[in-house]
């Protein structure tokens, strides 16, 4: 059925495929770039991502002019500045972005200040706030879960408040996401685990949420196929090719799929566990994930169902939900990714500083059921 | 219906808002919990872009203010797109959340402060609009107890006084 209403952009090119890599100074030179500020970190540094990047450029126009790779994980207003003093600094002019959400999220959050000229990232907070013209912006993703390579959405911590800054703006695509498998395959298995459960529960979220749309589902669902046909073997035998690409792909069309329908109670809980406890995203999503589904149940039912066979069960709810757990007992056995948040390392008494923080995340507004404190707690306690 | 009939129906809906605010902030200890948490002197607006009708509440001492048309200093702004997008939420035929599912309204500021505001917006919902209208627009819509229903018939029947005298605020 056609929603009431609805939108849709995804104005990113993408970019998929062996040795995709070797597009960037070709992109470049498209999008009239020569001088590439990279941004990393040192995780993706170490496993030598950042000399393949540096490979490419030999024999072509445009150079790297500078790599930054302090990026701090869940991104930060200080690295943001010093990106962007980085970038006049070494006279940049595009931003490159390799790495997970982090990375990716920090040159977002450059991008603002650069357009902007402020410092201020707290000032451009909310939805579609700034509407200067960016620098050209491409991303090489190196985990295959956030789908930050081609969503709307940044989310930055605020040093100083210590708060999550959300900003959302169609400025904030990405011109050009490159997937290409070999930029994937260093991740280590608890990290490819987690990051795809990110990817699963955007996919699933997206589908089940007030936004979802012709589009956005159309996405979430071939995100969910690829997502159960190859995490498995991406995690045993981080070495396939074939797989690591079709998990790119996969987080690709889940964050598309998501930055059109938004996501859900999940989500909320999950950065609300990040923001309190500090566990990694994909972690939290992979615990809260059937418990969210359940509790979705009386008002999703329709749509879990439906999402049954794309998971390769049944077209019940307890079909999906039972696909779900499945999959995350398999990741269990194989690389320890937990399946409590108490296994996760949240303790009892956080609970309620998780749940008042939850409320007030976004993510609740797209939820079908509607989410109090007690319902929050609720979900909590029943995963810990 | 032109424009400047919905623009006046708009306006006149944020007025009978602007007043219910005040009068619910003042007397139901939900929307009391719900403040406690805002710092002094925080404040939200809601109107429609470029240059519609407006209003803005601050939280000063625990309850909640009209601080006039228009926008004045606020920290949340829920903007609506246009005349019409602000009419369907404010006339009841959608819910305020489905007014964001369907980038009816943007949110400006702190995600969640606006979350905060929103949650105070359906609580004077709750108050201010008809039982059918609440069934359709609440994810859960809300049970009533007596001393609910004692607030309802509250807010209603001084609401024409508010609002001559919150009009009078220009
Ligand atoms: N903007 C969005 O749309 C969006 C959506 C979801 C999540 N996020 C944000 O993204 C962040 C999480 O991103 P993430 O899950 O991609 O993780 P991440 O970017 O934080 O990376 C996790 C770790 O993996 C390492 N790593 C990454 N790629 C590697 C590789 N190929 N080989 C070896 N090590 C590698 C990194 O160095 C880091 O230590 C969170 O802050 C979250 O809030 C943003
Ligand atoms: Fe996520």
């Amino acid at each position: 059925m056609i929603p009431e209403y609805y939108e849709f952009a995804c104005p990113t090119k993408i970019i998929s495929g062996f040795k995709a890599l070797s597009n960037l100074p070709y992109e470049m030179s498209l999008l009239g770039a020569a001088r590439a500020l990279v941004v990393t970190d040192q995780g993706v540094a170490g496993a030598g991502l950042i000399k393949r990047v540096h490979a490419v450029f030999e024999g072509a126009d445009g150079v790297i002019g500078a790599v930054y790779d302090e990026t701090p994980v869940d991104s930060g207003s200080e690295a943001v500045r010093a990106v962007a003093d980085a970038y006049r600094g070494h006279e940049c002019d595009c931003l490159v972005a390799v790495g997970g959400g982090s990375c990716i999220d920090t040159a977002k959050g450059a991008l603002i200040v650069l357009a902007e000229d402020s410092a201020d990232l707290k000032a451009y907070q909310g939805a579609e706030r700034f509407n200067k013209p960016t620098c050209p912006f491409i991303v090489v993703p190196t985990t295959a879960g956030t789908g930050s390579e081609a969503t709307l959405a940044a989310v930055i911590r605020d040093e100083a408040t210590r708060t999550k800054m959300a900003l959302t703006s169609y400025r904030l695509f990405p011109d050009v996401a490159i997937l290409d498998p070999k930029m994937t395959v260093t991740m280590p298995p608890h990290i490819t685990a987690a990051t795809g459960m990110d990817a699963l529960t955007h996919a699933v979220e997206a589908y089940c949420s007030l936004q979802k749309n012709p589009m956005s589902d159309a996405f979430s669902q071939a995100a969910i196929r690829l997502i159960m046909r190859h995490l498995i073997d991406c995690v045993r035998n981080g070495g396939d090719e074939q797989a690591r690409l079709a998990m790119a792909n996969a987080a690709l069309f889940a964050g598309i799929s998501f930055s059109n329908a938004m996501i859900g109670v999940v989500h909320a809980l999950a950065h609300a566990c990040g923001g309190v406890c500090r566990i990694p995203h994909g972690v939290a999503n992979a615990v809260l994930l059937p418990w969210g589904m359940e509790y979705n149940a009386g008002k999703a039912g329709d749509a879990l169902a439906a999402l049954g066979p794309v998971l390769g069960a049944d077209a019940t709810v307890t079909g999906a939900i039972g696909a779900v757990r499945d999959l995350r007992a398999r990741l269990g056995e194989l690389c320890g990714l937990p399946e409590t948040l108490g296994a996760a390392g949240v303790e009892a008494e956080q609970l309620d500083a998780i749940a008042r923080v939850a409320i007030d995340d976004g993510s609740v507004t797209y939820n079908p059921e509607d989410v109090t404190y007690d319902d929050a707690l609720g979900i909590l306690k029943n995963a810990l | 219906m032109g424009y400047r009939a919905k623009k006046a129906v708009v306006a006149a809906s944020l007025l009978a808002l602007s007043t219910a605010f005040e009068t619910v902030s003042k007397r139901s200890p939900e929307m009391r919990a719900e403040i406690a948490r805002w710092n002094d002197g925080r404040a939200f607006a809601m109107g429609v872009l470029p240059r519609g009708p407006a209003i803005t509440m601050r939280n000063e001492g625990g309850r909640l203010r009209y601080a006039g048309p228009g926008y004045h200093d606020p920290d949340v702004k829920i903007l609506f797109k246009n005349v019409d997008n602000a009419l369907l939420p404010l006339t009841g035929r959608i819910g305020a959340d489905i007014a964001f599912v369907q980038h009816r309204a943007a949110l400006h500021g702190e995600v969640a402060h606006g979350m905060q505001t929103s949650r105070a917006l359906a609580i004077v919902q709750t108050y201010l609009l008809p039982g059918f209208i609440l069934r359709r627009t609440f994810k859960r819509p809300p049970r009533l107890s007596a001393r609910q229903w004692f607030l309802k018939a509250w807010v209603m029947g001084t609401l024409p006084f508010g609002m001559a005298v919150n009009f009078a605020k220009r």
